[in-house]
């Protein structure tokens, strides 16, 4: 919300924008789980950075102030717990082993759009609106042959950046790459179809009903190894 | 996926190592990059590549729950 005559923006309102409101980025909206006194250190840092990048020819301080953000927002929000999982050794070297690419960015093939909420033809403006009816909805996994074509991906997400995944799906969807390996021997065979699901979406029904379904359907598919990729 | 007998390896950024950490995963390989970009910077295939070697060496290499940070050769 901008300000107003009778009611001026905070620098709390501004720095919360980010966050699905008047400002929305969600490269940016990690600023609202930082104190007012953190996300203005955060600003500061980033102006100071802009000029020392002009007069440098250097911006990689820049992208790595912005990381660094990014990490302190999460290191706050999450209280580590070490515990034990489960663990799987590979059976056989990967040299001989299909491995399978499973990804939540929210990726699926032109002309087979999963169709979030019912809607036909979602826009990634619409995905971030509906953020908290995505959360809620069933998790739903869209299936990529191993040997679709970079330019016939397409990326939807309400709950991240997919900036850079439109312009290279590989920075979250890596399949071109994982073809890339599998040519060079890196491993025996990529399996068919790979996989990719909004990743936001309801977290219960995830653990509880659709992922074991879904890890079924991959034994299935004798995948010898899983390769992940959160956002 | 691991209960089930299916090795995996977890490609992240690293500003999400605190609630990967909590999962107690079997092998993740933490990314220097933005949020949204885990496997590397945009049209860059050589790094990409790298980080995709780095994550499936961690399928031979790791005996136990392994979180490892990507180091840019």
């Amino acid at each position: 919300m901008s300000e107003t005559n009778d009611h001026p923006e905070t620098f709390e309102s501004f720095k919360n924008s980010f966050f699905y409101g008047s400002r929305s980025d969600l490269s940016f909206k990690f600023l609202s789980h930082l104190s007012d006194d953190q996300a203005a250190d955060f600003f500061q840092g980033l102006a100071y950075k802009l000029v020392d990048a002009y007069d440098d020819g250097n911006a990689a301080p820049i992208y790595e102030h912005v990381r660094q953000g990014q990490i302190l927002s999460y290191a706050q929000e999450a209280r580590a717990v070490y515990e034990t999982g489960p663990f799987t050794p590979v059976e056989k070297p990967l040299s001989r082993s299909r491995l399978m690419l499973l990804t939540s960015s929210g990726h699926f093939v032109q002309g087979d759009d999963p169709k979030p909420l019912g809607i036909e033809n979602m826009t990634q403006t619409q995905a971030e609106q509906n953020i908290m009816s995505f959360i809620k909805s069933p998790p739903t996994l869209s299936t990529i042959p191993a040997d679709t074509p970079t330019d016939r991906l397409e990326v939807r997400h309400g709950g991240y950046d997919v900036r850079g995944a439109r312009k290279d799906p590989n920075v979250s969807f890596p399949l071109q790459r994982l073809r890339e390996l599998a040519d060079e021997g890196c491993f025996a065979e990529l399996s068919d179809p790979a996989f990719s699901f909004v990743g936001a979406c309801s977290q219960t029904r995830l653990k509880k009903i659709t992922g074991p379904d879904w890890v079924r359907r991959f034994k299935e598919q004798q995948v010898d190894a899983a390769l992940l990729v959160p956002v | 996926m691991e209960e089930a007998g299916i090795p995996t390896v977890v490609v992240a950024v690293a500003a999400f190592e605190q609630p990967l950490r909590k999962m107690a995963l079997a092998r993740v390989l933490l990314t220097p990059f933005l949020m949204g970009r885990p496997v590397g910077p945009v049209g860059d295939g050589e790094t990409q590549n790298q980080v995709l070697r780095a994550a499936l060496g961690m399928l031979e290499s790791t005996q136990r729950p392994t979180v490892t940070v990507f180091q840019q050769t």
